[in-house]
Parts: C-alpha cells; structure tokens; sequence
C-alpha cells in the first residue's frame, strides 16, 4: 500500500529531476556511451529502463558494481525514459555526468 | 567512479583469436596513443589453459598438466569484460610496449609470462583465473 503510493509521487519527482538533468547538466544516453562513461569513470548515476535486456541490465550493473556507481532502475520502458528525457527517441540506459542543478544523484541512489 | 580497468586487474577478452580468455592489465593507456586513438591496455592471457591435476598423476604428469601458454596483446577497452578479480603477478618489467614490436621480443615476453604464470598456478592461488571459462 505505502509502496504504491510512494511510487507515484517518487516517479514524478525522478521525471522532474532528469528533466532538470536534461537542461543543465551533461548525461549520455545509450549502451554504448553508458559503458564508456563508466570506464572512464565520468558517469555518477545511470538509469535503465525496466524493458532493457536481462543480460545488457546484467552487464551494466557490474560494471557499474566494479565503479561504485548507483544504478537506478527506472520504472517505465525505453519509450517512457526517452520522454522522460525530453527526446522523440528510445532511450535504453542513460548515464548522468553533471547533474547541473539538479540533486537526482543525492537523492535517488536510496532506493535502488 | 573509481577507475578499474587498472594494472592487475583480470579481464576477460571478448573478441578476436582470444576470445573467452582470461588474461590481466599489464598497463592501461586510457587516453590512447598516436597509433591508437582509443583506450586500450596491454594484456598478458592464457592460450592453453592448464589441465586438471589430480592426486594419482606421477610428477611427470603434473608438470606436462600444469603447463600454462600464454598471450601479450593490445586490446581495445571494448573488446574485454573486466571482472572483480584482480592477479598480482608481476609483469610489468617483462610485458612492455615495445615488446611487441618483433617476434623474438613477443616470443620471450610470453615465455617469461608463462614461467611466472606457472608458478603461481603451481601455488594454488588465483585459482579463478586458471580454470577455463564454460560458454
């Protein structure tokens, strides 16, 4: 019960908190630049989508195990976190280099 | 955001001649070189893993079983799946860039890999990174 009701108003404020992202800070999106960033270890905060391919989700968790980097699951598909993000496209996993203004990387790690 | 694709790290190569092998960093050049203008580290792998040894094998048998050949490579970041696991074996005097230039330099560099490679699996250590990977 609580949960349910947490998770609206939770995913609201994470759509909020990305778009703010999406304004002022610098984010990569895509599997490809995920894995990048968190080899170099630019990323601070990725976001996969919950339709992304068990063993693509897999792989970047422990790459992101191995980088102490919070992964966020996020609770909608690919299509939902391209909206999300503002984009007429897809969006798989993206990776948060520079929140900008925004706090999501203090505040969402908590519930993964 | 801790670095980990660092030297002593075990990896595991994913594409090419070596794929599915387990191989360590020997040394990490991130931001590439001129040749190379992407990240990419020098590898020190196992060719031929070594074979199981059980307590009936005679000292003849153990030592052709625990023989180890080995591989120096340059590989792509993208082309290796690094994993927790780290091997310190000291390499880094014997495996180094310009080793690879000729084939009698790559030669002795694997050579002196395998030697240390050997020894340490005869150790009993590190056994992960000795047993073949199944796929």
């Amino acid at each position: 019960m609580v949960a349910a009701k947490k998770t609206k108003k939770t995913h609201e404020s994470i759509n909020n908190r990305l778009a703010l992202v999406m304004k002022s800070g610098k984010y990569t999106l895509g599997y490809k630049t995920v894995l990048k960033s968190l080899r170099s270890s630019k990323g601070k905060l990725i976001i996969i989508a919950n339709n992304c391919p068990p063993l693509r989700k897999s792989e970047i968790e422990y790459y992101a195990m191995l980088a102490k980097v919070g992964v966020h699951h996020y609770n909608g598909n690919n299509v939902d976190l391209g909206t999300a993000c503002g984009k007429y496209y897809r969006v798989c996993c993206l990776s948060i280099i520079d929140p900008g203004d925004s706090d999501i990387i203090k505040s969402v790690p908590g519930d993964h | 955001m801790v670095k980990f694709l660092k030297p002593n790290k075990a990896v595991i190569v994913l594409q090419g001649r070596y794929a599915g092998r387990k191989a360590v960093i020997v040394r990490s050049f991130d931001d590439g070189t001129r040749d190379r203008a992407y990240g990419h580290c020098l590898v020190a792998g196992i060719k031929k893993y070594p074979s199981k040894v059980i307590r009936k094998d005679s000292a003849k048998k153990t030592a052709k079983k625990s023989r180890v050949k080995c591989f120096v490579k340059l590989v792509n970041y993208r082309h290796l799946m690094p994993t927790r696991y780290t091997l310190d074996v000291d390499l880094k005097d014997i495996v180094t860039a310009d080793c690879l230039q000729s084939k009698d330099k790559r030669v002795t560099a694997s050579k002196e890999t395998k030697k240390r490679f050997e020894e340490r699996f005869k150790t009993g250590k590190n056994r992960w990174f000795f047993t073949k990977l199944r796929f």
